[in-house]
């Protein structure tokens, strides 16, 4: 099954789902073609990485990923399709950019984790209540305008003031972030871009 | 020298008497004239009397019109729903893009048939219901008129406007906006044909737009928006194919009609500095908003064309005074090394910018900007 790894990373949408039809035309074990997947989105990761992808490439994978994930879906069991952590995400407020966070919430999704979507123009109030409510264990604060970073210290402040902090950690990303910013605010990790976002949930969660 | 002498011959390479200083002004100006920004946005005069006290009293050479932040033009240019201040937003927000994907995959066939205008006005009330193009390009044209007053107010003034017409890019930025950023991505690998065939007309429509409002309003400088472009969303293959068709006539089209085309490059282009030198010498600004490596911009172009920029906005924000100044002096002894340097924002001042930190600006260029 490396094909499908490779034709994954390659991007070759028609042959990627070439290979999971023909695949799934016998029985077989539809998790192979999960792991294949993931392999194929990692080593989509590191192109980016390397600069050879970029965000364009990115969407693209997650476009064929989904496409892949509709197919094998049905052949999968109760259980199969655990997620590996359960992540909150959200556009702080006063803030309505939205394209950051929905393409670390595809990789996300992609590697197996489950995400709560808060959409964007997320007040403080609702990242504490999301994180009562869902008992995830990770929260992504993602913002665009310079305007918002106040928005994030209070969503931060906010989930300090509701004694939670002890059980949720924050990773926040967009555009006015930094390692700084991080710090000032008091979230736990920043990620430089989505690939980032991606490598800090898997370590939290020991992936 | 006079301000517009300054910025002439520094888009010329040479070294004028002092580092120009040019901000890019829009929604801070509301702040700083104590108006709310929901007024500046509806209020041109009120706008014009905000940017021209910011513009004096901050002592800049050339400034924004707060084109930017004009809710007529960005009704009638950017394919997307606004949320307003005063309307949507609280009344000192900064304005908002809901990019609600208006623009349908049949619609290319409309712009490649009928142009600019004929995609307007399929679209413009698919985004505001209660907007039709009749009234829009009414709208447009007295905002034109408001505009050329205005130029020749500030120029009296001995404050050079900055732009005389804002163009969205190359079509690929304008889709981003019409068709959302995830479609217009995935159109590059599904319908690559219709994205350069649609592509060619916006890109004819909108040079002649650019050239008739230069023509008409005597400010012979074109900003060209340059952000989903960028190696950040595109592969330099994609780039080669995609995009630097159409900034190639976009380009030489209004150096043609003696007009100083200014990219305005929004997140990181570090990568793909290289391929400005494809553009005439010494005709061209670049704008850079921190995040491309303006250094690094100085190595690639300091003898092709004239380098703008990058006090970061979140400096401006949060950073210190003393911050602020130290920064300034580096751009001007390194980027400003020799000429073609104009110092400014990255990208717009926000508007949380502390009102020091903006005039730590003006007194690093007149305490180091001396040539």
């Amino acid at each position: 099954m490396d094909q499908l790894a490779q034709a994954f990373s390659a991007l070759e949408e028609d042959r990627v789902y070439q290979i999971i039809d023909e695949y799934l035309a016998v029985p077989s074990d539809p998790l192979v073609i999960v792991n294949e997947l993931s392999k194929g989105m990692e080593e989509v990761g590191r192109l980016f990485k390397e600069d050879e992808y970029a965000l364009g490439e990115l969407v693209y994978s997650g476009e064929i990923f989904k496409g892949a994930m509709d197919k094998v879906k049905p052949f999968l069991k109760e259980g199969d399709d655990k997620p590996l952590g359960k992540v909150i995400m959200g556009t702080v407020e006063g803030d309505i950019h939205d394209l950051g966070k929905n393409i670390v919430i595809t990789l996300l999704e992609c590697s197996g984790f489950q995400v709560i979507d808060l959409g964007v123009d997320v007040p403080a109030s609702k990242f504490v209540d999301a994180v009562r409510e869902t008992g995830a264990d990770l929260v992504g604060m993602s913002l665009l305008l310079t305007t918002a970073m106040d928005s994030l210290r209070q969503a931060v402040k906010s989930l300090n003031d509701a004694g939670l902090r002890s059980r949720v950690k924050i990773m926040i990303g967009g555009a006015p972030t930094s390692e700084r910013l991080k710090e000032d605010v008091g979230a736990d990790f920043y990620g430089r871009d989505a690939i980032e976002a991606l490598a800090i949930t898997k370590r939290f969660f020991n992936q | 020298m006079k301000a517009h002498e300054r910025i002439a011959a520094t888009v010329l390479l040479q070294c004028p008497d002092r580092v120009p200083l040019a901000p890019l002004l829009d929604h801070w100006a509301a702040r700083y004239a104590g108006i709310t920004n929901a007024v500046l946005m509806n209020d041109s005069e009120q706008r014009f009397n905000a940017v021209l006290k910011t513009a004096q009293d901050f002592r800049w050479d050339m400034t924004f019109l707060a084109d930017t932040a004009n809710v007529t033009l960005l009704k009638a240019g950017v394919p997307a729903r606004i949320k307003l201040p005063g309307v949507d937003l609280p009344e000192n927000s900064t304005h908002q893009f809901d990019e609600i994907g208006a623009m349908k995959d049949e619609d290319f066939d409309i712009l490649e048939r009928d142009g600019v205008l004929g995609l307007g006005t399929v679209l413009i009330p698919r985004i505001y219901p209660e907007m039709n193009i009749e009234q829009t390009l009414m709208d447009v044209d007295q905002a034109g008129k408001e505009i050329t007053d205005q130029a020749i107010k500030l120029r009296a003034k001995g404050i050079e406007p900055a732009v005389g017409f804002v163009m969205p890019g190359p079509s690929f930025e304008y889709f981003c906006f019409a068709r959302s950023v995830n479609k217009a991505l995935l159109d590059i690998r599904k319908n690559p044909e219709k994205l350069k065939s649609a592509g060619k007309r916006f890109c004819e429509d909108i040079l002649g737009l650019a050239i008739l409002s230069s023509s008409q309003n005597a400010i012979q400088r074109v900003f060209i928006g340059l952000s989903r472009s960028s190696p950040v969303f595109l592969t330099s293959k994609h780039f080669e194919e995609f995009i630097l068709p159409e900034l190639d006539f976009l380009v030489h089209g209004l150096i043609d009609a003696h007009i100083t085309p200014v990219f305005h490059c929004d997140t990181n282009w570090t990568k793909f500095l290289h391929y400005f030198k494809r553009f005439p010498k010494a005709k061209c600004i670049i704008e850079l908003d921190s995040f491309t490596d303006i250094f690094k911009a100085k190595e690639v172009l300091k003898d092709h064309m004239a380098i703008m920029g990058d006090v970061p906005s979140t400096m401006l924000a949060e950073g210190s005074k003393g911050e602020v100044l130290d920064y300034c002096k580096r751009l001007i002894e390194t980027i400003g090394k020799g000429g073609g340097f104009i110092l400014s924002s990255g990208c717009s001042i926000p508007l949380n910018a502390k009102v020091d930190n903006v005039m730590a600006m003006t007194e690093a260029i007149e305490k180091w900007g001396w040539y």
